[in-house]
């Protein structure tokens, strides 16, 4: 099977600071992979390469067997979308004026959208339960409702492949859930996820695949028993054993599956 | 997050009561109202000065029913009409320039004038009245081309000050757009020491004051066409800007070629501020005031304010010029200095309004 996104020994450096040291990884059609590490490890760097917006500065991203170079800007933001953690608007855009911009990718320059991009934008609003926002101005929106928009936004590119920065970021706990079920339908349709998660509770059970970043080591991946060990994320978030709950309550769940 | 898909497509918000209380009125409706008031705001304009012709007088002289003494005739045609006219091209492209510029910089203060674009257009200018006057290109004088090159290149070089990490920085942007604003303004009255007849200065002169002659039907027709195309060829930039709102970065995620879509604004930009210098020379506030007026209006989206801000644009100045010449008759008052006066309190007075909608 053909891989969706293929990155192979990507290189990637800030003004001399390496962030990337040859990063490969697969992403198969379908799949739904959390992207883990700590703080400033190159995340969201990761994501802007997958989603093409960033070059890397050696090794090769392929996007379903064809290197990303040689594919048109729209015909990647008709496949890929990525969600920001940020999203700020300089003037009073509604939530609908935003979200109908996810549909720039099929839109030519003298056409404005037809029947098909509004169709798209209502199915967004509504897989983001943003349709209540529709008429709100965006920079008045709470952080928990901007991320619902962000979502909507992405969505509204119609992707084959979603990547998402922190998605659960600013969302209760409530929504947090609505989100899982969200990545949960879009993997049924068939569409693939890529999001990079700090909420590590949310990763186990809901994603196929754990890539975990980690400063000056090299992309590791594999299912979240492989990931989540507490050996592993003791290692990868150089966090003592007994002084985080997540890492307490995984030592005794792992107790209790070796018993 | 609810997974039921709606199959029936939304509606346009335009002419709806907004969740935070707004209205943002129906872009057809503004338009048709922009356009009577465009051709009362001439009528008026052309009606009024130290000879008083009254809009009855015109209007039936225009149907053919009662022709215009030869004094009238002379006023309205050959005085009148040019500089109401080029006061309407001043006032849309100044407009135009700063609705595309506050859109490229994602930053509602971005103007012609407060960028320094106005600037470098006048010193080009200047360059082209002191040494090149005779000269001309393609029936393009030299100093409506280097007040375009003097524009682009002033736009280029406080974009790429600004610029940083693939960001627009800006304090940085505003910072380096009043200096170089400043240093070319100032540089202009150096122009004087080459000036012996004077003649040359008396044109400077105006042009730093912010001063609409009487143009010559040739420079008019000129300036209405170029006006004319870079709107043309604007109007599909202005989805491109709504995107770009976004963020440059995202604008790219998005499949918009971003880096070639800011060279076309600016270079349209800068066309449009060098029609409006050419004309009128340094006029501040317009390029400010109309796009936000616009925003108040219609909202954000570039598509519907293209048209709408062009419309006002051109009423805002045709009717800040007549003020300029009446009040203190005889005496003529520059509409640069006008603008200053009323502009200032009217931009403050939107700020404090707008303040709500802005992420700056």
């Amino acid at each position: 099977m053909t891989s969706l996104l293929r990155l192979s020994g990507v290189d990637f450096a800030y003004e001399g600071h390496a962030v990337l040291r040859q990063a490969t990884f697969d992403l198969d059609p379908g799949s739904c992979t959390a992207l883990i590490g700590t703080n400033g490890v190159g995340k969201t760097t990761l994501l802007r390469i997958a989603a093409g917006v960033l070059r890397p500065a050696s090794g090769s991203v392929t996007l379903r067997g064809r290197p990303m170079g040689t594919i048109t800007l729209k015909e990647v933001a008709r496949t890929v979308a990525l969600v920001p953690q940020q999203l700020e608007l300089p003037f009073a855009f509604t939530v609908q004026q935003v979200v109908e911009q996810g549909r720039t990718p099929y839109i030519g320059m003298l056409r404005g959208p037809g029947r098909s991009d509004r169709m798209a934008v209502d199915r967004a609003l509504d897989l983001a339960d943003a349709s209540s926002l529709r008429h709100r101005i965006f920079n008045e929106l709470s952080g928990g409702e901007r991320q619902r928009v962000k979502i909507a936004l992405g969505l509204a590119q119609e992707p084959r492949l979603l990547l998402l920065d922190e998605p659960t970021q600013n969302l209760d706990i409530g929504r947090q859930v609505e989100l899982i079920d969200l990545l949960h339908f879009l993997r049924a349709e068939g569409i693939t996820i890529l999001a990079s998660m700090h909420d590590l509770h949310l990763v186990d059970k809901n994603f196929s695949t754990v890539l975990l970043l980690s400063p000056g080591q090299p992309l590791t991946s594999g299912t979240p028993e492989q990931m989540l060990k507490p050996s592993v994320l003791e290692d990868a978030f150089r966090c003592p054993p007994d002084r985080h709950p997540l890492l307490i309550e995984r030592a005794e769940l792992y107790r209790k599956e070796a018993r | 997050m609810a997974l039921e898909i709606a199959t029936v497509p939304g509606t346009s918000p335009a002419g709806e009561l907004l969740a935070h209380g707004r209205r943002e009125h129906r872009p057809g409706a503004v338009l048709v109202v922009l356009t009577a008031a465009l051709g009362v705001v001439t009528l008026v304009s052309l009606a009024t000065g130290a000879v008083s012709i009254s809009p009855r007088t015109i209007v039936a002289a225009v149907v053919g029913y009662r022709p215009l003494s030869e004094t009238q005739r002379l006023i309205l045609f050959h005085l009148r009409l040019p500089r109401v006219l080029a006061s309407g091209l001043v006032g849309s492209g100044l407009s135009l320039a700063g609705l595309l510029f506050q859109g490229l910089f994602r930053n509602p203060i971005a103007d012609p004038y407060v960028i320094g674009s106005s600037g470098g257009a006048v010193f080009g200018a200047c360059i082209g009245i002191f040494f090149f006057s005779q000269w001309s290109v393609f029936g393009f004088s030299a100093t409506a081309l280097l007040a375009f090159a003097g524009s682009a290149a002033t736009m280029a070089l406080v974009y790429a000050l600004a610029r940083s990490a693939g960001k627009t920085n800006v304090v940085t942007l505003l910072l380096a757009g009043f200096a170089i604003s400043t240093m070319f303004t100032n540089t202009s009255y150096f122009f004087e020491l080459f000036d012996r007849t004077g003649a040359s200065n008396r044109i400077l002169l105006s042009w730093l004051h912010g001063s609409i002659g009487t143009p010559a039907s040739s420079e008019l027709a000129v300036s209405a066409a170029l006006l004319a195309g870079a709107t043309v060829v604007a109007l599909p930039l202005m989805r491109t800007l709504n995107t770009l709102a976004l963020g440059d970065e995202y604008a790219r995620q998005l499949g918009v070629p971003v880096e070639s879509a800011r060279v076309w604004i600016i270079l349209i930009g800068s066309l449009l501020t060098a029609v409006a210098v050419s004309l009128g020379g340094m006029i501040s506030f317009a390029g400010l005031i109309v796009p936000h007026v616009a925003r108040l209006w219609l909202g954000p989206d570039h598509v519907r304010l293209l048209p709408v801000t062009a419309l006002a644009g051109a009423i805002f100045l045709m009717l800040a010029d007549t003020l300029a010449r009446t009040i203190l008759a005889p005496s003529e008052v520059p509409v640069g200095i006008l603008m200053a006066f009323i502009g200032a309190p009217f931009f403050l007075y939107l700020l404090r309004k707008m303040k709500r909608s802005y992420a700056v």
